[in-house]
């Protein structure tokens, strides 16, 4: 069997800037479609694409597969944040969030579907939206970013119900709290807060950099991620990566990883966390290390389960951070493939 | 490599007969020696001929009851791989509920661990603390510690109270005793004043 002699092919003008823009891409977010069947992956240049689950995990899968099947430009700014609710898919970054339909996703010249910016104190310089969240209770999105404030919008009606100020610094992930309505938000100013939704005030206050089994000072005080599980809480970020016992408000369990995390999620009785090393590690609650497996970018930023009930063979977790691949893994043991933008 | 094999065999076949291959020859040879029979002459060969053509019968009867029976054997055959195809079906559709069932149980498994390490995480903090009968006891000690104290600063403070007024009564006693003092003083004044002016009064 032959292969031909690849000849060298002067690169244009596009393509040299195809190239170099694909070099310098972080992708910031990711999101699945509610049928499981899409992945969204929003980047630094404000585009979004989408990617075909089930054709790159189907048995026939080519290089063309692992290909966005649409891009399209999303934001002006670098998009953020992105969530999906059961018809639509919501992006955030440079102070908009805008809605896209997931049924018209698929097709070129998609328009945003509606674009609402949170009611900002200064009309001057607009404030970066970090992270959104779903409250499916009341039907509701969390806004949370550069002006430390958690801005609550109706879905149904569009209007801003809430804004929750409390934090000093800007706020940089959310997490919803299931069982009484809470939400928590941790920011550069090294607090987690939980905020009562029914009651729109501040409920609890962990400054976790006071506390001297975690607190990291060379690395500073920011809460990079959050997550909980009702009666528990993680975080992570300049403070080492800990296990909070909320009620008491005590951390339990310091998971030793020297690498600032960026991203933490509890799944089944693991708890994954990714950041500055190019390694998902999985954590046991005990504090012990499962398992490391490494993806193909230097640092992540974002970490996706895709648990829809609808498509269980694309049940897997997704890794994006600073470049423009994002990693697929079927079995969390291994790196499965990438899929490119 | 097949066809070029296939055409060879083709090619020696026809040129072997061109009446057709095995069975069908033989068919055809009988029904051209039993022509050939009733147009033959004499009794021997006519007999000998007759043998060969009863031969050639038996031998396609043969020929046929063997085909039969390869026949009988195929359809067996047949049976019996149906019959092993559903069973191995159902043992899979088995294989495939006690997969389901043991992932059933693993959830279950990981979760009960989840609880056990959540649990054990939180004894570990528990234990730092100090055991809850010693600080009762602790406390106890430390109540009836400040009682006594409380009770001894009760009785200094009454104490101090009580020197507090008798000195008050002593300090007031001296003062009224000043004022009566400076009071009669006062009076002597007056009535040698008094008494001066009386003697330098009447004498003209």
């Amino acid at each position: 069997m032959e292969r031909a002699v690849p000849h060298a092919v002067p690169l244009g003008q596009m393509e040299v800037f195809q190239a170099l823009q694909r070099l310098h891409m972080t992708i910031f977010s990711q999101s699945v479609s509610p049928c499981g069947k899409f992945l969204a992956a929003g980047n630094n240049y404000g585009q979004i694409a989408v990617f075909s689950l089930s054709a790159a995990l189907s048995s026939e899968a080519k290089e063309e597969s692992k290909k966005p099947v649409v891009t399209f430009q999303a934001h002006d700014g670098p998009v953020y944040s992105m969530v999906s609710t059961d018809r639509h898919l919501l992006s955030a970054g440079d102070g908009e969030v805008k809605a896209w339909l997931w049924a018209e996703i698929l097709k070129k010249g998609c328009k945003e579907l509606w674009r609402r910016q949170p009611p900002y104190r200064t009309s001057l310089e607009v404030p970066e939206i970090n992270a959104l969240l779903l409250v499916p209770k009341e039907n509701s999105l969390i806004l949370a970013g550069g002006d430390c404030q958690l801005h609550t919008m109706d879905l149904e009606t569009g209007a801003f119900t809430r804004a929750l100020r409390g934090h000093t610094d800007y706020i940089h992930c959310l997490a919803l709290r299931e069982r009484s309505p809470e939400v928590l938000s941790g920011g550069e100013d090294g607090a987690v807060r939980l905020w009562d939704l029914r009651t729109a005030k501040e409920v609890q206050t962990i400054e976790v950099y006071k506390h001297e089994e975690c607190s990291r000072p060379h690395n500073g005080r920011w809460i990079g991620c959050l997550a909980t599980d009702s009666d528990w809480m993680v975080c992570g970020g300049g403070p080492a990566l800990t296990l909070w016992h909320l009620r008491s408000s005590t951390p339990t369990t310091v998971f030793p990883v020297r690498a600032p995390q960026k991203r933490v999620t509890f799944y089944q009785d693991l708890i994954l966390s990714a950041g500055q090393g190019c390694c998902v590690n999985q954590w046991q609650l005990s504090g012990e290390l499962k398992a490391q497996v490494p993806g193909s970018s230097p640092g992540l930023l974002s970490l996706s389960l895709n648990q829809q009930p609808a498509a269980p063979e694309c049940k897997v977790l997704t890794a994006a951070g600073n470049s423009c691949r994002v990693d697929v893994f079927t079995n969390l043991g291994y790196r499965a493939f990438s899929l490119s933008f | 490599m097949g066809a070029v094999t296939d055409d060879e065999v083709i090619r020696k076949r026809l040129l072997i007969d061109g009446d057709g291959a095995g069975d069908d020859r033989r068919i055809n040879l009988l029904v051209k020696s039993f022509i050939k029979w009733c147009n033959s002459g004499s009794q021997e060969e006519g007999y000998s001929q007759y043998q060969r053509m009863l031969s050639t019968l038996s031998q396609c009867e043969f020929s046929m009851g063997k085909t039969l029976l390869v026949y009988d054997m195929n359809l067996r055959e047949m049976e019996n791989y149906e019959k092993i195809y559903k069973e191995i079906e159902c043992s899979i559709a088995g294989a495939h509920e006690k997969i389901a069932e043991c992932k059933k149980q693993i959830l279950q498994a990981k979760r009960i661990r989840k609880n056990r390490q959540e649990y054990d995480a939180l004894a570990k903090v528990i234990q730092h603390h100090p055991d809850r009968h010693a600080t009762l006891k602790e406390l106890e000690s430390l109540g009836k510690e400040l009682e006594h104290l409380s009770h001894i600063k009760e009785s200094v403070e009454d104490k101090l109270e009580l020197r507090r007024k008798q000195f008050h009564v002593l300090l007031s006693t001296i003062h009224e005793l000043q004022q009566t003092l400076e009071n009669d003083e006062k009076l002597s004044e007056v009535e040698e004043a008094q008494e001066s002016t009386m003697e330098t009064e009447p004498k003209p």
